[in-house]
């Protein structure tokens, strides 16, 4: 069975997820509580950190477009950082580079939302 | 005079050896035609020029352009390389615009565009040497520029295969996590991931439609609105993938509820689905293959929350008749383990469910010495609700037996008790009676039951006084007793329809007459072998026939 870990941890008023191993159909619900945790905190801010994400699917993808929409409404966002190439290919080639913005450290991306202050 | 010829036609040479080293050395097409337009600018000292190559529809599109106003560019004739050099548009473009040159550029494929150049800044024109340069630059470009082209187009199919390599893949996944899945919610939220991420939306509901009845697994629509909008179009009318335009077209509600693309999920052609998305956030319309995708995903899912839902209807199925065992258990105990023995009379009784559990009813209930109190009842309907309303008459039979009350008055109050706690339509036909056992007498009330047959000297009286079946309203009208003496050799039949009623294989049915005509031939035997002979009898009928009623009957001897 492949192996999925997630952690959220705060850094300021920025949530970041760490995702770790293989997020696909199967996976996937423990990204979605996560979220759902986010939201019930109010917590709209949000990178995400691909690091040691090894594989992600469609699906894996899909956790992302259902929750972006509510972050942005909140003034928040979800954007990612530290991806392996081989993930990004996967995220470029369904279209997210378009929608989402990807940052190459996650210093980066938690400094982006700083500026939207 | 021929020493400045050699010394031009040399510089003409390197700057082409030059050109061709550069353009031969790069694959990006856009990089190519800089240095061609580039070249041409150094060589012929003009600051205005554009080159337009054809597309995949055979259409010119300006690719690259220096010193040209946007406002220019944007005029550029829509022309075809099959009108081109006809339709005069491109050359009024040029005239109006003043560009001197215009050169086709060819490759051994033919045509792929063309150059245009404006004035030279040294107000000169273009000699022939320079036009014949001009074509030498535009030879080694086309062969770059085609590379170009090939390498972009094969850059484009390769993206496109990763895009099905990765539907597959999806699919591959999907198949593997559903088929293991026995949860409805589980499988329709592992669908609903699988598109959004795939087709880049956020809007969209999963609905399977069961016995008539839609199930909204999913849905981030306006939930009325979609309602609604349903309810105006059957769902089995979706029976092909409908795109915007179809939708705007036929099914507007959809539209303006943002709906962009409805794909049936269909098991052996019947539609047990509907996957709907909203507008693609990247703005694209769906393509072929993306319908393809979602429809082939969406017949994943349906046959597993098809599984899912057999399998919850089969665990629901399996309660059930441990329940029914159950209800059974508990009726078998509400008839009589024993039949009292009295010195002048025999009694004998039977009963089989046409169900697990029926709706038929018999007792006999030893009252005080001599005195043994018989029912029997046939309650309206079958199945579960006939039985419990069959064990309310047991209880009130039992409570009213304590009251040592007249059978008439009885029957009234029993009327009541049932009138007040059957809801509308249900109804109990019954027969009661007390046996006398030293005074050798029955005394019995008929409430709307078959009559029972009283059979004496090969001659049958039918048990008949009484009054309204139980159930129907209060009692208004008193039922009224009849007391009957008894002699030696007489029998007594108590049936109930499920008998006469009992249909063999050709819809005939037993009858009163056959069951009549059975009591004379065998009234003289015991009581035992007579209900023995009922049974065999409306067993032999029926043979084959599956039984559609309860059957119950008691047949009661006097010694």
């Amino acid at each position: 069975m492949a192996e999925f870990n997630v952690n959220l941890r705060g850094v300021g008023s920025v949530s970041v997820i760490d995702v770790k191993g293989y997020l696909d159909a199967h996976t996937a619900p423990e990204l979605e509580n996560i979220f759902n945790k986010l939201l019930d905190e109010r917590q709209f801010k949000v990178v995400v950190n691909f690091d040691e994400l090894k594989y992600i699917s469609s699906a894996g993808l899909g956790v992302f477009m259902a929750y972006v929409e509510t972050m942005r409404e909140n003034k928040g966002d979800i954007k990612f950082s530290n991806m392996k190439e081989n993930v990004y290919n996967i995220f470029d080639l369904l279209g997210f580079p378009i929608l989402y913005e990807f940052y190459k450290e996650e210093k980066e991306a938690v400094y982006k939302f700083g500026d939207q202050r | 005079m021929q020493q400045l010829d050699n010394n031009a036609a040399l510089r003409n040479f390197s700057a082409l050896v030059d050109f061709s080293n550069l353009i031969n050395s790069t694959l990006d097409l856009n990089f190519s035609l800089n240095n061609i337009l580039l070249t041409c600018f150094g060589k012929f000292h003009t600051t205005k020029g554009m080159i337009a190559l054809l597309n995949d529809e055979k259409y010119f599109e300006v690719k690259v352009s220096k010193g040209i106003s946007n406002n220019i560019i944007s005029k550029f004739p829509k022309i075809t390389i099959h009108n081109y050099e006809t339709s005069g548009e491109l050359s009024s473009y040029i005239e109006e615009n003043n560009f001197p040159i215009v050169q086709d550029i060819k490759s051994s494929e033919g045509l792929k565009g063309i150059l245009i150049l404006g004035q030279r800044l040294t107000g000169k024109d273009y000699e022939e040497e320079d036009i014949n340069f001009l074509k030498t630059i535009l030879n080694v470009g086309s062969t770059a520029i085609e590379n170009s082209i090939m390498v972009e187009k094969l850059k484009r199919v390769n993206r496109d295969l990763d895009a099905k390599v990765n539907q597959l893949s999806s699919l591959f996944d999907l198949s593997k996590e559903f088929s293991g899945i026995l949860q409805i919610e589980m499988v329709s939220k592992m669908l609903v991931y699988s598109l959004i991420g795939q087709m880049l939306v956020s809007k969209y509901a999963v609905i399977s439609c069961a016995a008539n009845t839609l199930h909204f697994l999913d849905n981030r629509f306006d939930e009325n609105h979609l309602r609604n909008s349903l309810k105006q179009c059957e769902s089995n009318q979706f029976t092909k993938p409908l795109t915007r335009n179809e939708l705007i077209d036929k099914y507007k509600p959809f539209a303006e509820v943002g709906v962009d693309l409805i794909v049936p999920m269909q098991i052996k052609g019947e539609t047990k689905g509907l996957i709907l998305l909203g507008k693609r956030k990247n703005e694209l319309q769906y393509t072929k293959s993306d319908i393809e995708f979602v429809s082939s995903v969406g017949s994943l899912a349906i046959i597993s929350i098809e599984n899912a839902r057999l399998f919850k209807e089969t665990l629901e199925k399996q309660r059930l008749e441990k329940d029914l065992e159950t209800a059974r258990n508990i009726q078998n105990n509400l008839l009589p383990k024993s039949i009292p023995k009295l010195s002048n009379f025999e009694i004998a009784a039977f009963n089989k469910s046409a169900r697990m559990v029926g709706g038929d009813y018999y007792d006999i209930v030893k009252l005080e010495e001599n005195k043994v109190l018989f029912a029997i009842a046939d309650v309206s309907g079958k199945g579960v609700p006939a039985a419990l309303l069959m064990a309310n008459i047991q209880a009130f039979l039992k409570s009213i037996c304590k009251m040592k009350m007249q059978l008439a008055e009885a029957t009234g109050l029993m009327n009541d008790l049932v009138a007040e706690n059957t809801t509308m339509g249900s109804f109990i036909t019954f027969f009661w009676g007390i046996i006398d056992n030293a005074k050798k007498e029955l005394t019995y009330v008929n409430a709307g039951h078959n009559p029972p047959l009283h059979i004496r000297n090969y001659n049958i009286t039918k048990l008949k006084k009484g009054g309204m079946i139980l159930g129907v309203m209060e009692t208004m009208i008193p039922y009224i007793s009849e007391t009957v003496r008894l002699e030696s050799g007489d029998a007594i039949i108590l049936f109930t329809d499920g008998i006469t009623e009992a249909m063999n294989d050709k819809w005939e049915e037993f009858s009163d007459e056959r069951l009549e005509t059975l009591a004379l031939q065998k009234y003289e035997e015991s009581a035992q072998n007579i209900l023995a002979h009922i049974k065999f009898n409306v067993e032999d009928f029926t043979h084959g026939a599956e039984q559609s009623d309860d059957i119950t009957s008691l047949v009661i001897k006097v010694k």
